[in-house]
């Protein structure tokens, strides 16, 4: 279909003059795409800045070993702590004594800098979830409401609605007020549901499992 | 004659070149090596079988080993100890340790068979296992904890292995016989030339071999584990931060998180999920505090005959794992 078209359009172009003049131009999209822009300059931690052989240390980056102790983790009377200690105010010093190059300005990918551990600063990572306060507000009177309510009517009050009710968590309410007619009920419905998966959703729930199952033992 | 005569050790020529190349030396007899392979299955003699060197072996093998974990590895959880206790001095270690120093069994013991040759009545295929095998003792219904450290053997089994007495005539599958050798040479080596000696044939056969002790963790729910060890031990509750990320929306995302304490970073783990990632800096942050290695260790045995004892510097002793 489409080569009829093109060939059709050969066939019958009748190229309008035009007043420009016709002059070769070289776009991005041949050798400058290909060739050029490829061509990334050298880190400047790899050029040597003087003719004498120097040492280069710049390790790839990988997971920390197992077997390095937080600071943390070390007992009180461990002489590690001493050491972590002055290496981290060395180490600080250095950092704020070395000028960043240019390229290696903040902003940059390289201003990460390879040395260990890194420039301490105060600003930490933004939390993956907001961290919370637990407020252990509820008391007896609410917790015999909420064992009231559940076994009422645990369709209505479930535990998520009751969570939300008494500001509490839903495994709280799970603790305090559990319902196992409602609990067979909905392992019932899960089943079913489950029988009716076909073979590749099932066994892609499978692998998942499986996968998350290594993730505790580090494969 | 169920084995081979003692006086048949000095011309074999298999003994001398295995006494050679474990590098014991001379004053070592061949006579003993040639005992050291004779399985109780093979001659019930307890005079000329390897059944009383094996238990000392044995006992020896264990005791070298444990207090190298716990010494080294003072938080390590008790499982983690059973199982490194089984992969550096277990049945089937012990069992490939030998086919590596080159042991070759006999197909039939004999009085007549070259004493070189380890000799032990072999398990016909088909055969179920016989009852001196499956024997359990000390048997009970709830196998604790506490049973398996105090009660039965050193790798945690729930039920005690057999004595080695108790394997007299009795047909064995080969992975029995090779450890025995293993344990009785380790017992003989004690007795001849003294525990210095074991302990450095100890190291350089037994500790050489390598065993990653943190592959050996499986974690369940490390995030809830690793909040109630900063609870017990004062620290601020754990906060997973996200340290970088790249592909979010795409197929193949990757997130670093590191888990923080007040200020310190814990552990760090990599993941294709944010939950992944979180899971796995939290078993990274446990791993780091079972794993904790203190700087100057002396062992035990080390000051074992010694009247100097100022070399001696007391252990860690870990109040335990973290316990949910």
């Amino acid at each position: 279909m489409s080569t009829c078209k093109s060939a059709a359009r050969i066939s019958t172009a009748v190229r309008p003059s035009s007043l420009l003049p016709r002059i070769q131009t070289r776009h991005e999209s041949t050798t400058r795409r290909h060739k050029k822009l490829l061509t990334v300059q050298q880190a400047p931690s790899y050029t040597p800045t003087r003719p004498e052989p120097t040492l280069i240390f710049n390790p790839p980056s990988s997971a920390p070993s197992a077997y390095h102790t937080p600071l943390k983790f070390l007992p009180q009377n461990d002489k590690r702590r001493a050491l972590y200690a002055s290496f981290l105010s060395t180490s600080t010093q250095r950092a704020h004594r070395t000028a960043t190059s240019p390229v290696a300005a903040p902003g940059t990918p390289l201003s990460a800098s390879s040395f260990l551990p890194p420039t301490p600063s105060a600003h930490l990572p933004p939390p993956v979830r907001q961290p919370y306060e637990k407020k252990y507000h509820l008391t007896d009177v609410d917790i015999k409401e909420i064992q009231r309510l559940r076994a009422e009517d645990p369709d209505r009050w479930t535990r998520v609605r009751l969570a939300e009710k008494f500001g509490c968590s839903q495994f709280f309410v799970g603790m305090v007020a559990k319902n196992g007619v409602k609990a067979e009920k909905v392992a019932r419905e899960h089943d079913r549901a489950r029988g009716r998966w076909g073979e590749m959703r099932r066994e892609a729930r499978h692998e998942r499992e499986r996968r998350k199952e290594l993730w505790g033992r580090d494969a | 004659m169920p084995s081979p005569h003692p006086y048949e050790a000095l011309q074999s020529t298999k003994l001398s070149a295995l006494r050679a190349r474990l590098s014991l030396p001379q004053r070592f007899p061949l006579q003993t090596l040639a005992r050291t392979l004779i399985h109780p299955s093979a001659d019930p003699d307890p005079a000329f079988n390897n059944a009383s060197l094996s238990v000392l072996g044995a006992n020896l093998l264990g005791y070298y080993t444990a207090e190298h974990l716990l010494c080294n590895y003072p938080r390590l959880p008790m499982e983690v100890v059973f199982a490194a206790q089984n992969a550096y001095v277990g049945p089937r270690a012990l069992a490939i340790i030998a086919s590596e120093w080159g042991i070759e069994a006999a197909a039939e013991p004999g009085g007549e068979v070259e004493p070189g040759l380890l000799q032990f009545k072999r398990l016909r295929p088909g055969e179920g296992i016989p009852a001196a095998l499956k024997k359990q003792v000390p048997w009970k219904w709830n196998v604790t904890q506490t049973h398996r450290i105090v009660a039965t053997d050193e790798f945690g089994s729930p039920n005690a292995p057999p004595s080695p007495h108790s394997l007299a005539s009795v047909p064995v599958p080969m992975e029995e016989a090779a450890q025995s050798f293993v344990r009785a040479l380790v017992g003989s080596l004690h007795l001849h030339l003294g525990a210095p000696l074991v302990k450095r044939f100890f190291k350089s056969h037994f500790l050489s071999r390598h065993l990653d002790l943190s592959e050996m963790f499986d974690f369940r729910t490390p995030t809830r584990d690793l909040s109630r060890l900063c609870a017990r031990e004062g620290f601020e509750a754990p906060v997973a931060r996200l340290i970088s990320e790249t592909g979010r929306l795409s197929r193949h995302p990757v997130f670093v998180v590191g888990i923080y304490s007040g200020k310190d970073k814990l552990g760090e783990g990599a993941g294709s999920s944010l939950e992944e990632a979180r899971f796995r800096a939290a078993a990274a942050a446990l791993k780091a505090w079972y794993l904790y290695k203190p700087l100057d260790v002396t062992v035990p045995s080390s000051t074992e005959g010694e009247l100097d004892t100022t070399k001696w510097k007391p252990n860690m002793v870990d109040c335990g794992e973290v316990i949910v």
